[in-house]
């Protein structure tokens, strides 16, 4: 199957190992694995800001060099969201647009739902030896409904045990730039995260979506806690560091 | 209407999360309403009735009623005035304290009752009673502790939540003469009893109870009230006049949807199956009745309400108050409600702070959200609150309230993000300041360009190349 990786702006830019462990993963699953040359951002943070056509444009120039992938793979339960349910609703009222937006966002896919739901693959090449507690980010949960696929998905790797954290559904207080625009608030929410963390005792907090693990990372660090290993979902699972 | 404060959201914000007794106050509230919520909607189950469902129930029930709510609102006048009571409209808040004011002088009222409110909060009622001679004691126990403060309810259903005891006992101490004592939330019973004597006095004396309505049932012309400490019944029943302020949205057509919405309404606000008391007030005492007002007037108030009708935010008129969405917001439990600037905090008071007082006025509310949806998801009527909040973003663009250098830089951003090879270039530069930046350590400290990040915490940055270089590179070799 012949598969578009996306790896986000995000990715890109500030840790490009989740890039690499998910390509790997998915080579492993059998996958014929692109990352299309000319991909930059979904435009998530302009939809967010309100900037309608900026954010309009932005996915007209995503589903353009999309169009061609049986499947479209992405590490990040927030931007996938954006993609699936966010494009089409855009372009909705683009006679031009509708029906190609319409057709791409359903191709796209969050890692670990691509990996559970759509490849049934089973078999993570992992190395991973100790316990994890693992976030759930919003838009992946209450968006797209991914909450069991990354569970399963580590229930897997031989020796690793995970231990829930108290309201591992809760916010961390990222939001994009909510977290520079309000920093004070979101300082307040990524505390009482922090916290669940501390009590949950694990090695390493895992979750979905780099920005989050950023903002969980950020804290943590900057709280004194340098011991607890923050990692995105496909380097657990894709083993190995490769950074 | 009550302006909405002087002080920025921000600048509120930032007071609110430095204050370590409201977050200790905060703290202790939010499991307790998360978790007795949870409660309650699983305990649906042991009835055989499913959550989901019944928020499909009660959507349906709130969206009947906007499709058509000026034919609902004829046939509850109709049908409340056959029953004896008066029927007032209200444009505003201006309009509802001289209605209020002008039957208060009508029945010669000194002292009024109240039992908890929004809509007085919207019209500042209980100030305009006061400049008029007319005396208004809240009688709920939050409203009782918030007016004593002076201060406004900092949350729709649990006005005091700000508050902590030593707060509360020395209020107590002040208005009921007497000497401040320790007090643990062992004495939350006692101190309950001294406020209650205090009120009992208060309803045997007043002339005029003013109340909220939950719901407006228009078969029957009725207000239903929803209340956990009986002070509603001793407000509606005590008094020789009693006045309903209410919203014209909250109209149920029947008394059967008032039964479905009150299975999701208690169980959304406090977990309960049904709250402590639920009163039906139909028309006026009747002969042979024991108690009741002679005189009922209902105060029906736009305030704003119609213009959202048929407009993008038409889903907001389904709210029936319950407090779910603030009581599962993480912004609202950083900072309280009094963070918000008006009456109504938390994520439905993000979508009705700016509709009803004005875009311009609360620029920052409906940005004030990381876009978790734990609000959405709770939502009994399933309002979206996050896309109501995102569209009043867009339509702040659309008006043009946004700062022309925040456009400007989000302009040259997507310009940018759809020039590729110029795109790849200035990322891969910005990952190797990022890495300098850093230095020797995992992550940055200080950052110039986003201060507001690492006030809070570092920015951990990556190995100084991007994704894409070092794709780039693995294929070439």
């Amino acid at each position: 199957m012949r598969v578009a990786l996306y790896v986000t702006c995000l990715v890109d830019l500030m840790r490009p190992s989740v890039g690499f462990a998910a390509l790997r993963l998915l080579e492993a699953a059998d996958c014929e694995v692109v990352v299309p040359a000319g991909q930059t951002c979904c435009g998530q943070p302009a939809w967010s800001a309100g900037e309608r056509a900026a954010a309009a444009s932005l996915a007209r120039k995503a589903v353009a060099e999309l169009e061609g992938f049986e499947a479209v793979v992405v590490p990040s339960g927030s931007c996938a969201e954006h993609m699936r349910k966010v494009w089409p609703e855009l372009l909705a009222d683009d006679v031009y647009w509708a029906e190609r937006a319409r057709t791409v966002a359903e191709r796209c896919h969050e890692l670990s739902s691509f990996l559970v739901d759509f490849l049934k693959f089973a078999e993570p090449r992992a190395d991973f030896s100790g316990s994890i507690t693992y976030h759930d980010s919003c838009k992946g949960l209450r968006g797209l409904g991914i909450k069991k696929q990354p569970r399963e998905l580590l229930a897997r790797v031989p020796g690793l045990r995970l231990t829930e954290m108290n309201e591992c559904e809760e916010c961390c207080g990222f939001g994009g730039a909510f977290s520079v625009e309000f920093g004070e608030i979101s300082t307040q929410i990524v505390d009482r995260k922090c916290e669940s963390i501390a009590a949950a005792g694990a090695d390493a907090v895992v979750g979905g979506d780099l920005g989050c693990l950023l903002n969980i990372e950020g804290r943590l660090r900057r709280r004194g806690d340098n011991r607890t290993r923050v990692l995105h979902l496909a380097e657990v699972l894709a083993g190995g560091s490769d950074k | 209407m009550t302006a909405a404060q002087p002080l920025t959201f921000h600048a509120r914000a930032g007071e609110k999360v430095r204050d370590l007794r409201l977050q200790a106050a905060l703290q202790k509230a939010r499991p307790l309403f998360v978790g007795k919520r949870a409660k309650g909607v699983a305990a649906l189950a042991e009835d055989g009735l499913d959550f989901e469902r019944l928020r499909s129930a009660g959507e349906e029930i709130r969206n009947r009623v906007l499709a058509d709510l000026d034919v609902w609102l004829e046939i509850f006048e109709e049908r409340a005035r056959a029953g004896g009571a008066e029927v007032l409209w209200a444009r505003d808040g201006k309009e509802i304290c001289d209605l209020v004011i002008d039957v208060a002088r009508r029945h010669g009222v000194s002292k009024a009752t109240k039992s908890k409110s929004m809509l007085s909060e919207e019209a500042d009622l209980n100030a305009a009673l006061a400049a008029a001679g007319i005396r208004p004691v809240e009688t709920d126990l939050g409203e009782y502790i918030v007016q004593l403060a002076g201060e406004a309810p900092s949350h729709i259903i649990a006005p005091a939540v700000h508050k902590s005891i030593d707060q509360v006992e020395a209020l107590f101490a002040r208005e009921h003469g007497r000497p401040v004592q320790p007090r643990s939330s062992a004495d939350i019973p006692a101190m309950a009893a001294e406020a209650r004597a205090v009120l009992r006095e208060h309803f045997l004396s007043a002339d005029m109870g003013i109340t909220g309505a939950n719901f407006l049932i228009a078969e029957s012309g009725s207000a239903a009230l929803v209340t956990n400490e009986g002070n509603g019944r001793m407000v509606t029943t005590l008094p020789k006049v009693h006045v309903i302020v209410t919203g014209i949205e909250k109209i149920v057509p029947t008394l059967e949807d008032f039964a479905t919405l009150m299975r999701l309404l208690p169980r959304s606000a406090t977990g309960q199956t049904i709250s402590n008391y639920v009163s039906l007030l139909t028309g006026t005492r009747r002969e042979g009745d024991g108690e009741g007002p002679t005189k009922t007037v209902f105060i029906l108030v736009d305030n704003g309400r119609a213009n959202l009708l048929g407009s993008p935010w038409q889903d907001m008129l389904r709210c029936i108050r319950c407090g779910a969405c603030m009581n599962h917001c993480p912004v609202y439990f950083s900072l309280g409600g009094h963070a918000y600037g008006w009456v109504y905090p938390g994520p439905m008071g993000s979508v009705l702070t700016p509709l009803l007082t004005g875009l311009e006025n609360a620029l920052e509310l409906p940005r004030a959200s990381t876009g978790c949806n734990q609000c959405g998801s709770v939502c009994p009527v399933r309002i979206p609150l996050p896309k109501l909040m995102h569209r009043l973003r867009e339509e702040q663009v659309v008006r043009g309230l946004r700062p022309r250098r925040e456009r400007l830089m989000i302009g040259a951003w997507a310009w940018l993000a759809r020039q590729p090879k110029l795109y790849r270039w200035l990322a891969a530069r910005a990952a190797r300041y990022l890495r300098w930046l850093a230095g020797d350590a995992a992550a940055i400290r200080v950052f110039g360009l986003a201060p507001a990040w690492t006030e809070g915490r570092d920015l951990p940055v990556g190995p100084g190349r991007t994704f894409h270089e070092l794709y780039a590179a693995r294929k070439r070799a």
